[in-house]
């Protein structure tokens, strides 16, 4: 701001009646200052705004340029009052005036200085109450609360008068007093002449950021005495005039960086504080107060780190009253991936910044000690074994293939392959989604499961590390084993839908590991994730997850993977995929609609009735 | 029903009754003189503020001639057709008028002259709201029953519910957009009889006021991971047409007044009713009952005043029109209770 005078308040109001005469006081307005020695001038901007951007030039109101106080220099008639109230539709019509403040004496009617306040006149339909039509408390105060701002660290001074003008002015003969209550030891003094109330001293908005008083008032008429008690609120605003500081010195941190090599990975954090409030609206100007740079002039340091900050509002105590700072969190981001082979150390700075504050100690200096350690691409050192029954059919999940470590890596991607055999016997594939770690081994081809020539068959397994090209072997052994079973007639190809328990195990289907279906028994209570279903394998089907073997064929797994209708009580899963809880017993037509319902009540077949019959 | 509102003492200067905006923009097409003012008009208004062109002696030449015209002061209907667009004219001159940021702007939407006791009337042809029914009644649980016997609030209710309760992925609960224009249907297409009974119930235990508080499904549409701060809610919701005008719609309608007896301007508890119906999937400005609580009635928006730095006491005020503004409590205990005020002619 070029000029530093400012109001105590946003808004000031007050009410105008009909034919009050030319010359009512209506409020007075008040201006703090910013330095010593500035003086206030006043002035209205010429013209009134009236509801929905209709404005009207001011012909009646005024204000004196040195006391601010604000009056009617020509009264208001009927015609003028319909005049201003239309296109209003409450029965209350306001007119706005903005009052303008400046250091030096107003030479043309400016209209655009920032420091301005609005004054809110409510017109009221009517001419001016006499005086004793007024209740104690009109007397004594407006419908607006005493609530003011005072800039922290500024010189004193008066800020607001308690006694209304517009009565005063119409009730000479009435005696009406002030106090200020509970001000004792408070920078505040009240001038019992005037009726004004000052600050007496530079606040401290760290030290106390709101005061809160009580003003009362005295009306006295003949013998009889009324007393009213408003509170009278100060809060304190804050300028920035703390320097940010680290709790107990802790200016280092360390960051690792081993399997979690992903874009976007918080390594370290480290916090300032500051006792100043930082406000997050709007975010932008708050972001480019406090700044966090990294000090580098390695180009490679740069494009891998990133700074990120953000800051949230904390409580400290002072002195028993309760204040507003600032907690700003620095945290060291990978900006991108880093490959399995990099491998270095050193220590990374980060600038925090103040810029707002004008002193030596603005800014501060975090240390992030980096360690990047390489990461090895090797399977664990024994041999993969194995065994898979000879009734396993398509589908059939046998195991999982996974690198050292694999299932803490980020922001590595290993693809599994299976190097195929130089053998007819070529059982199985591997599998792998997109997001996942580690490899799928499944049945592929289920006939050569049920040749008798295939027994065991030796694969080589290779994971490559996409980004740095590297890449490991190791040994598959896949043993088949159990003796071929009879296949039932007239089985449908997917377990699900078998309806029972029995006629369940007794078929086989997609994805069975030992030529039959599993049948799991749920628990029973309404509607539960717990249901009873018919499953090529328990282990894996239903668990809530579409997996990538199970999306291959709709006849797996539709408790994991439909996307059809459910009919009848049920929650469906993730993404509207599967069925997560079910009612009773759930069963499934692949690629069409799954039932959830209670098993019917087995009537016996022939009751008392009927043997009598008999 | 609903007459022409009539200004408080008769008008001299013509009382016009306003138009809504786009017929108004018709109106103006079809006149060149006012087409091209308004043209004028739009082309002072963008990118500058109000002082600097009102200095320019074109730009005050075109606001002259359309204060006379209906464009100046048009409205428009909440559910109207055309409601965006309507809303898009109203503020492509009101934006600029307007002192930027003010802390309650008028709302662009027709004044609300029916009353409560109308809905009660029409309430009671198909239940008996009678205030006086026993004590073990749910009036929440009521309402829903109501809802579900008329085929038009089944529908938008089930669709709204379905919506705003799908799960997308692991990671996003639901679709918070589309649950927001989901529930706008609801509340823009469906009677208030049905509509205010299921979001203005009266409770006596704590199942049915979870059950009041459950009403928008608010774990999609009114939960979110952090709360934002209000003022920097209410900049966003100003930068939206719809929600702008919403918001303004509410602080028009229940902005705590202490010149009448209910603290409602015009003593109209309806407005505010329907205000603060409007305002629900007002996008993130969407209000709702912050507990299942019965004895206290504390309505809110998603936000909080942390981190309002010096803007504290203005945010602070912001938050207390919707958490401490005896116009709205009044209106929704009015309502429970089946009570109207009675204005005396």
């Amino acid at each position: 701001a070029a000029f530093g005078l400012y109001f105590p308040r946003k808004e000031y109001s007050e009410n105008v009646y009909i034919d009050q005469p030319a010359g009512t006081p209506l409020l007075r307005i008040h201006a703090l200052r910013d330095a010593h020695g500035e003086v206030a001038h006043f002035h209205l901007c010429q013209n009134l705004i009236i509801s929905r951007a209709r404005s009207h030039e001011n012909h009646w109101f005024q204000i004196r340029e040195k006391t601010g106080l604000l009056y009617l220099s020509k009264s208001l008639d009927r015609e003028d009052f319909n005049m201003l109230s239309v296109g209003s539709w409450m029965p209350l019509s306001k007119v706005m005036l903005y009052v303008f403040l400046s250091s030096h004496p107003f030479e043309e009617k400016e209209c655009d200085s920032a420091t301005r306040t609005t004054v809110f006149l409510s017109l009221i339909n009517a001419t001016a109450p006499a005086c004793g039509s007024l209740t104690a408390r009109q007397h004594c105060f407006t419908e607006m609360d005493l609530s003011f701002h005072i800039k922290e660290n500024k010189p004193p001074g008066t800020f607001h008068q308690l006694q209304l003008p517009s009565v005063h002015h119409l009730c000479q003969n009435l005696s009406i007093s002030y106090k200020l209550l509970a001000a004792e030891g408070m920078p505040f003094r009240y001038n019992e002449n005037t009726t004004s109330v000052s600050v007496t001293q530079h606040l401290d908005r760290e030290e106390r950021e709101r005061y809160e008083l009580i003003a009362k008032c005295t009306v006295r008429e003949g013998f009889r005495e009324m007393q009213v008690e408003v509170p009278f609120l100060v809060n304190v605003l804050d300028e920035d005039d703390s320097p940010p500081f680290l709790p107990n010195g802790t200016d280092t941190a360390d960051a690792v960086v081993e399997f979690n090599r992903k874009e976007g990975t918080v390594l370290a954090t480290l916090t300032v504080y500051d006792a100043d409030t930082t406000p997050i609206y709007p975010l932008e100007s708050s972001r480019k107060k406090y700044t966090g740079t990294i000090i580098t002039d390695d180009p490679w340091i740069s494009e891998t780190f990133r700074v990120e900050h953000i800051f949230d509002e904390i409580h400290f105590s002072p002195n028993g009253s309760q204040v507003r700072g600032t907690r700003h969190e620095y945290k060291l981001v990978l900006n991108k991936s880093i490959s399995v082979t990099e491998h270095r150390s050193f220590q990374l700075d980060v600038l925090v910044n103040d810029t707002e504050f004008r002193g030596p100690e603005r800014s501060v200096m975090l240390h992030f000690n980096v360690s990047i350690l390489p990461v090895s691409i090797q399977f664990p050192n024994v041999t993969y074994q194995f065994t898979v029954n000879r009734n396993a059919e398509r589908f059939a999940q046998i195991g999982k293939i996974c690198i050292e470590n694999c299932m803490k890596f980020r922001g590595v991607n290993i693809t599994y392959k299976l190097l195929s055999p130089n053998v007819s016997c070529y059982p199985v594939s591997i599998l792998q989604g997109r997001e996942d770690k580690y490899g799928s081994l499944y049945v592929n081809d289920s006939s050569v499961l049920r040749r008798p020539e295939c027994k065991e068959i030796q694969y080589t397994i290779q994971a490559t590390d996409k980004q740095s090209r590297k890449h490991t072997k190791t040994l598959l052994a896949i043993v088949l084993e159990g003796n071929l079973l009879k296949k039932e007639e007239d089985c449908p190809d997917s377990c699900a839908v078998s309806k029972h328990h029995a006629e369940c195990e007794e078929c086989g289907g997609l994805g069975v590991l030992t030529g039959r279906c599993q049948w799991r028994q749920g628990s029973g209570k309404g509607i539960t994730t717990n249901y009873s279903t018919c499953t090529p394998s328990i282990k894996t089907c239903p668990d809530g997850i579409c997996d990538v073997i199970e999306s291959k064929d709709p006849a797996v797994c539709p408790q994991d993977c439909t996307s059809g209708n459910i009919i009848g009580g049920h929650g469906k899963g993730t993404g509207n995929l599967g069925i997560k809880s079910g009612h009773g017993i759930c069963y499934c037509f692949p690629r069409q609609n799954c039932y959830c319902e209670k098993d019917d009540i087995k009537e016996q077949l022939c009751d008392d009735v009927c043997k009598t019959v008999i | 029903l609903a007459g022409p509102p009539s200004p408080p003492g008769q008008d001299p200067h013509g009382w016009r009754v306003p138009v809504d905006c786009v017929r108004a923009n018709e109106l103006c097409a079809a006149e060149p003189s006012c087409s091209s003012r308004y043209r004028t008009l739009r082309q002072c208004l963008a990118g500058r503020d109000r002082n600097t062109m009102l200095a320019n002696k074109e730009c005050q030449a075109a606001l002259e001639v359309l204060q006379e015209s209906p464009l100046y002061d048009c409205r428009c209907k909440r559910g109207m057709k055309k409601e965006l667009q309507c809303l898009q004219i109203y503020w492509s001159i009101h934006l600029g008028l307007t002192e930027g940021e003010e802390f309650y702007e008028a709302s662009p939407y027709e004044p609300v002259t029916s009353r409560l006791s109308d809905i009660f009337r029409l309430a009671s042809i198909f239940s008996g709201m009678d205030p006086a029914t026993n004590s073990k009644s749910n009036h929440c649980l009521d309402a829903a029953k109501a809802c579900n016997l008329n085929d038009n609030c089944k529908r938008l209710r089930s669709g709204y519910i379905s919506t705003c309760s799908k799960e997308i992925s692991a990671t996003e609960h639901c679709s918070r957009r589309k649950c927001h224009k989901a529930l706008r249907q609801f509340f823009d297409r469906v009677p208030s009889e049905y509509t205010y009974r299921l979001l203005f119930c009266s409770c006596k235990d704590q199942a049915c006021a979870e059950r009041r508080r459950q009403t928008i499904v608010p774990s999609c549409s009114y939960e979110d991971k952090e709360k934002p701060n209000c003022l920097d809610l209410r900049n966003t919701c100003r930068t939206d047409h719809l929600c702008r005008s919403r918001l303004a719609d509410f602080h028009t309608n229940c902005q705590a007044s202490f010149q009448s007896l209910t603290s409602c301007p015009g003593d109209n508890y309806q407005a505010c009713l329907g205000s603060y119906a409007g305002l629900i999937a007002g996008f993130d400005m969407t209000p709702n009952y912050i507990d299942a609580s019965t004895t206290s009635i504390t309505i809110s928006p998603w936000c909080s005043c942390k981190g309002s730095g010096n803007m504290e006491e203005e945010c602070e005020k912001f938050l207390q029109d919707f958490t401490e503004n005896p116009c709205l409590r009044n209106a929704i205990q009015a309502f429970g209770n089946g009570t109207d005020v009675n204005l005396s002619p």
